[in-house]
């Protein structure tokens, strides 16, 4: 009879078990709002997803006037058209002094107005120093 | 709170993907083993509610930092959870100032005009006296005894979770059985056994 009651009693402290199985304590908001906020802040290469830093933009007269003619390579060709120009002026080669002068005799001989060189030549400035 | 939208990944899939940076697979491992982890602290700490959140969290911190060194394969993400909780309420039952030692007779009683029929203050009674009667087992008895019938792990997991052999375990839950039916047996007439027969 020993055995036919502990077997009753075993089966009825199964039933208990399966019960407690089967209850569940369910979690307030709370602990799992504490739970993500702490999964959140543990999150392995967090630093990675945060938003790149701003390089800070360089502003002021000198950036603005970059800005405006076209950036480096603007300010490249207007520096080469310049120095090219002035080159030009101040040597005045051969091939353009000729046809501006004989056109410049042209005129002033027909007027029978002395002719005045304004700009020296190539030749002048490096044989007279 | 919205659903496991990932419920057919395996835990630990899902803890790898966590060690890779998403975010989401920490939501469907909280999800899904923050209740395992917090009835079972409970359990273990004889019902306090307070302290087992305490557990819970500090069992899911420590399972966040392990992520990114996670070594795939050598163990079950829950198994390992299990014993991070045991020893978490191991120390807080040592740390206690006294031990409780509740009696049956300290059971909660329910309140006065709780509605529901007499079989159901019954069974209510019978799992108040189940968890009052595993408060008095001790520590190493009950943790056996909540993983094995409760928690539902296999005997070699609870070895694991508890770091001793598989006879130990058998041993441990054996007589752990055997003093909650005695602690029960007390109790038949009025947990309403006896009308059952």
């Amino acid at each position: 009879m020993k055995m036919t009651s502990d077997m009753r009693d075993d089966g009825e402290l199964d039933g208990l078990f399966d019960r407690a199985r089967g209850e569940s304590l369910p979690p307030s908001a709370a602990l799992m709002d504490r739970i993500l906020a702490d999964a959140q802040a543990q999150l392995p290469h967090a630093s990675s997803c945060d938003a790149p830093r701003q390089t800070p933009q360089v502003t002021g007269f000198w950036a603005s006037l970059l800005a405006g003619i076209g950036g480096g390579g603007g300010l490249a060709g207007l520096s080469t058209a310049a120095v090219t120009g002035l080159l030009l002026g101040f040597l005045q080669p051969a091939p353009i002094e000729a046809p501006v002068s004989a056109l410049t005799e042209a005129i002033w001989t027909s007027n029978g107005a002395e002719q005045v060189e304004l700009m020296a030549g190539y030749d002048d400035i490096f044989t007279e120093g | 709170m919205a659903l496991d939208t990932m419920s057919d990944v395996p835990d630990e899939a899902l803890l790898v993907r966590y060690g890779n940076g998403d975010a989401a697979a920490a939501r469907s491992l909280t999800l899904r083993l923050t209740p395992r982890v917090l009835g079972y602290a409970a359990r273990i700490l004889g019902g306090d509610r307070a302290e087992a959140e305490d557990v819970a969290q500090e069992a899911m911190m420590r399972l966040w930092r392990v992520a990114p060194d996670w070594r795939q394969g050598e163990a079950q993400v829950s198994t390992w959870l299990y014993r991070v909780v045991t020893n978490l309420c191991t120390d807080r039952l040592r740390g206690r100032t006294r031990r409780r030692s509740v009696a049956l007779d300290d059971a909660p009683e329910m309140p006065d005009g709780t509605p529901g029929a007499e079989a159901g203050l019954i069974q209510t009674d019978r799992m108040a006296a189940l968890g009052s009667a595993l408060k008095i087992l001790p520590d190493r008895q009950r943790q056996a005894v909540v993983l094995r019938h409760i928690e539902g792990l296999t005997n070699p997991e609870i070895a694991a979770v508890m770091d001793i052999g598989v006879e130990a375990v058998e041993s441990l839950t054996a007589r752990g059985k055997r003093a909650l039916t005695a602690l029960l047996a007390g109790k038949k007439a009025e947990l309403g056994y006896e009308d059952d027969v």
